[in-house]
């Protein structure tokens, strides 16, 4: 398996913990849980964006990979 | 008037009477009053009954009396609330039974309370070992507590320097297949999140005998068909372990790209996650 897809893999690994988060972070009552899993579901959402930046240079530099 | 009449009369009147008052004389537990409580309630409830049966022939006569004993009380009640001398003048103070693992036998004396029973009512409490207690005081209503040396006490989160998250308490939304809207707006919910979650478990409605939302918004149900085995959604340890698998698999990135670029963006990443998990934790898996 190509690092690229590899990377794909995590990403929606990353993006499935993104909804999860986002779900808990709505329905938790309790306010510095809510805090928690908001500033939870910003940092996810940075680091899927740093990765998918990446994941494009990779796509970019050697476009073979690109589908896989 | 014959007389069955009279005391049928005067038994459905004070009936209620009664009911009303002791309504107004409020919420206190009868087994732990003080010991003037406790007669000044006998008094009410004598008075009530020889009324009742016409034992106290003039009616308004018995009514007075009750009356007496119910507004003094709660005259009391009152100045008690305003003063702490006669809070402690009617409701008397606690004493001091144990202090620092000592007992005061001057104060069992005063309280006409033997060594034996001091031990009895400690072993009400769970406490066997006289040495295990660090203080012990008995209330004005004659309960004994007992405060156990630090190092008999149970642990807590606290003492084990472990983070947990705070909770709020369960909303019980479902009682007897039938919806209870307002704890359910108190949880943050509506009727079609319930339903939507009925679905997703495969049951009814009215298959469901108790149903309760804890603080995180997770539904727990209790069926009444016990054969029916309702799977524990793990969502959150799934949730923490996608996390830990991301966090693993942008390591393996870091080792194995040589870009100096990726490898700056993978490790920043990675210890984002990190940090991340270490917040979550306590929210996630306990």
């Amino acid at each position: 398996m190509t690092t690229a897809s590899k990377l794909k893999q995590t990403l929606s690994s990353l993006k499935n913990a993104r909804g999860t988060l986002r779900i808990y972070s709505t329905q938790t009552r309790e306010e510095e849980g809510q805090k928690v899993f908001q500033e939870a579901l910003e940092t996810t959402g940075q680091v899927i964006d740093d990765l998918e930046k990446r994941l494009k240079e990779m796509e970019l530099q050697e476009p073979q990979y690109e589908g896989n | 008037m014959p007389l069955w009449f009279e005391i049928l009369l005067r038994s459905g009147v004070l009936f209620f009477l009664v009911l009303v008052l002791m309504r107004i004389m409020g919420k206190r537990n009868p087994t732990r009053l003080t010991p003037f409580q406790f007669v000044n309630y006998t008094v009410i409830a004598v008075i009530t009954s020889l009324t009742a049966v016409n034992i106290i022939e003039n009616f308004f006569f018995g009514l007075t009396a009750l009356g007496v004993f119910i507004l003094l009380s709660l005259l009391l009640d009152y100045l008690s609330l305003r003063s702490k001398a006669i809070h402690d003048l009617v409701q008397g103070k606690e004493t001091v039974l144990v202090v620092q693992g000592k007992v005061m036998e001057e104060n069992l004396k005063d309280l006409r309370l033997t060594g034996e029973e001091l031990l009895r009512e400690l072993r009400r409490k769970e406490v066997f070992n006289l040495g295990d207690v660090e203080f012990a005081v008995m209330e004005s209503t004659g309960d004994i507590n007992v405060m156990l040396k630090s190092e008999k006490t149970p642990l807590t989160s606290y003492d084990l320097g472990r983070q947990v998250s705070p909770r709020r308490e369960p909303q019980t939304v479902i009682l007897d297949g039938n919806v209870l809207n307002d704890p359910l707006a108190e949880a943050g919910f509506n009727s079609n999140w319930l339903n939507e979650q009925l679905e997703k478990a495969g049951v009814t409605l009215d298959n469901v005998f108790i149903g309760q939302v804890d603080g995180q918004g997770e539904l727990y149900l209790d069926l009444f068909d016990d054969s029916i085995q309702l799977p524990q959604p793990r969502v959150k340890e799934a949730l923490y372990g996608n996390l830990e698998r991301a966090q693993a698999e942008m390591e393996s990135f870091f080792q194995e790209t040589g870009d100096q670029e990726a490898k700056e963006i993978y490790e920043n990443n990675a210890a984002r996650l990190k940090e991340l998990m270490e917040k979550l934790e306590p929210y996630l898996l306990r």
